[in-house]
């Protein structure tokens, strides 16, 4: 199998408070990885890390062959990461096919706009819902229908791998489950996602692989089904 | 809903405004009118470049009285000292305000926010200094006079009802070029810059580049309309770099609505309008200014346009509510 995200070793510090020690990841090619930890762990700061939002003071980042670790984050972008940010962060005034178009940006300059219906397509299909409310303005959306957006605005750069962080959150249970739900098909079409959560019970649910993060460090990983079954997870995460 | 709406309506509202712009002198006779209406052409497409800059791509800037005064300046200059035709002297006015724009965009557009204002105002003192200082060429505060009007051929247009039907086509060329852009895939990135920019690196985009285009666009638009102006007026004096003319043409925005360029064009209107019809107030017609000002943005917090817009649409739709 080939490995879409090597992280190896990174240290990342804000001015002069280390973050982050020593942590290492990889996704492999068709992979869901999730990165569970409790509020504070450091989730968002590998986010940012890995976007290239923030410097790493040590280690590297090498995404499909290529080292990443000190390019900007238009950079990253080009190399094919695209992210699901947290909160989603989509361009509220703006149509949900304006939203969907700018996550294309580079798919535009690079293979014009036929392409890009396509893509259109597949991703009306994945969400018929958003077809149907292609002309809406995107802040006027629900919550979930905002998370769809989201997500198929990362579609939409047809990317090598999708950073997904904290796609749950803020989000009624019931919507949860649609969210996951949808993570899953992406899954069956075989994206490489790496998913990082808060929600554990659900994350481990979806993923292949786990990685747990505790005060910036990893403190264990292995198989999504194993870790949900083992003692610690369990009274940590799982609260059962 | 406003943006999807306004999509389709621009281009169509921008047929008849433009015929009804280009017959309007039939009706008003050559004048007063004219006059007023040639100075609302000129407000208008600094307005517009300006709405682009701060309303589209969500940049605040406070140096377009700058790029008003040295369009004028450099027109005048070129003209007067050169001997160049006005038309050749203001394509090659463009030119150097752009360049200009460029240098300047390139060091302040990495800057943000408030920051981004404040070295933007400071370019624009730069500038007003520059201007009353360097006397041997600029006339220091005398000023420029005896600039040469615009022609055609032997024919001068010195008369308002020619500068008219030079100013209104521009400015409608200006327009529909705006208009055209904020709906182009162009717009829709500036737009995504001014709402979240961190996003927009995140999908690729170059982000300064973008606002470094907009910036020299947008100041180019300001150019224009101040090379017309040094040969529709024939003078120029540093006020056309001060400060206050730089403050009242983000009023003029203020009034019309930041993110509409149609709005621009009514706030425009309105702030040469009420200009004209305070004259009889002299000073005190700052004031009349800034309680009109208040009261707009009290009534009207997004501007007039959109204030007027919804309030029509509230009335039509709710006969029979509670509502005003």
């Amino acid at each position: 199998m080939t490995t879409m995200i090597e992280i190896s070793n990174i240290d990342v510090a804000y001015g002069k408070v280390p973050v982050l020690s020593d942590v290492s990841l990889t996704v492999a090619k068709g992979e869901i990885v999730t990165l569970i930890g409790a509020n504070g762990a450091g989730k968002t700061t590998l986010f940012r890390a890995l976007t290239g939002v923030l410097p790493k003071s040590r280690g590297s980042i090498v995404l499909d062959g290529k080292d990443i670790t000190r390019m900007k984050p238009d950079r990253v972008a080009r190399e094919g990461l695209a992210v699901v940010p947290e909160g989603r962060r989509l361009f509220g005034p703006m149509s949900v096919l304006d939203n969907l178009m700018l996550g294309s940006f580079l798919r535009l300059t690079g293979q014009g706009k036929g392409a890009v219906n396509e893509d259109l397509d597949m991703v009306f299909d994945l969400f018929p819902r958003l077809a149907e409310r292609r002309e809406q303005l995107a802040r006027t959306l629900s919550g979930g229908e905002q998370q769809m957006v989201a997500i198929s605005r990362a579609l939409m750069a047809r990317p090598k791998v999708i950073l997904m962080d904290e796609p749950s959150i803020g989000l009624a249970p019931i919507i949860v489950r649609e969210v996951f739900d949808v993570i899953r098909k992406l899954k069956e079409s075989g994206i490489t996602i790496l998913l990082i959560e808060q929600n554990a019970r659900m994350a481990l649910k979806v993923a292949d692989r786990a990685y747990v993060m505790e005060i910036g460090r990893i403190t264990a990983e292995g198989d999504a089904g194993d870790l949900r079954q083992s003692d610690i997870i369990r009274k940590l995460y799982l609260a059962a | 809903m406003f943006d999807t709406y306004m999509k389709d309506m621009n281009r169509l509202v921008w047929l008849p405004v433009s015929a009804g712009v280009l017959a309007l002198p039939l009706l008003l006779g050559d004048g007063y009118y004219l006059n007023v209406l040639n100075f609302i052409a000129l407000y208008s497409m600094i307005a517009i470049g300006l709405c682009l800059l701060i309303g589209y791509c969500g940049q605040l800037s406070i140096s377009h009285s700058a790029f008003f005064a040295i369009g004028a300046y450099s027109s005048a200059i070129l003209s007067l000292r050169f001997g160049f035709h006005p038309f050749v002297a203001i394509l090659i006015s463009q030119l150097i305000s752009a360049v200009l724009a460029l240098g300047i965009g390139s060091v302040v557009l990495r800057l943000k926010g408030h920051y981004l204002a404040i070295a933007t105002l400071s370019f624009t003192i730069i500038v007003e200094v520059i201007i009353v200082e360097a006397a041997w060429v600029t006339g220091g505060l005398q000023g420029l006079s005896g600039i040469p009007p615009l022609s055609l051929g032997s024919m001068e247009l010195d008369t308002d009802l020619g500068v008219y039907y030079v100013v209104w086509p521009v400015l409608l060329l200006l327009l529909l070029f705006a208009l055209n852009l904020i709906d182009s895939r162009f717009g829709r990135v500036i737009k995504g810059i001014r709402e979240n920019e961190d996003v927009m690196r995140l999908f690729g985009v170059g982000v300064y580049g973008y606002k470094v285009k907009v910036f020299v666009l947008s100041s180019v638009y300001a150019s224009i309309a101040g090379s017309l102006y040094a040969h529709f007026i024939g003078f120029v004096s540093p006020s056309a770099a001060s400060l206050s003319f730089a403050i009242d043409i983000i009023m003029v925005l203020a009034f019309g609505g930041f993110n509409l360029i149609w709005g621009a064009m009514l706030g425009a209107a309105a702030i040469t309008y009420l200009t004209e019809y305070l004259t009889d107030f002299a000073d005190f017609k700052r004031v009349a200014f800034g309680v009109a000002l208040v009261v707009v943005m009290i009534i009207f917090p997004s501007g007039l346009l959109p204030g007027l817009q919804r309030w029509l649409k509230a009335g039509r739709r709710a006969p029979t509510g509670a509502q005003r």
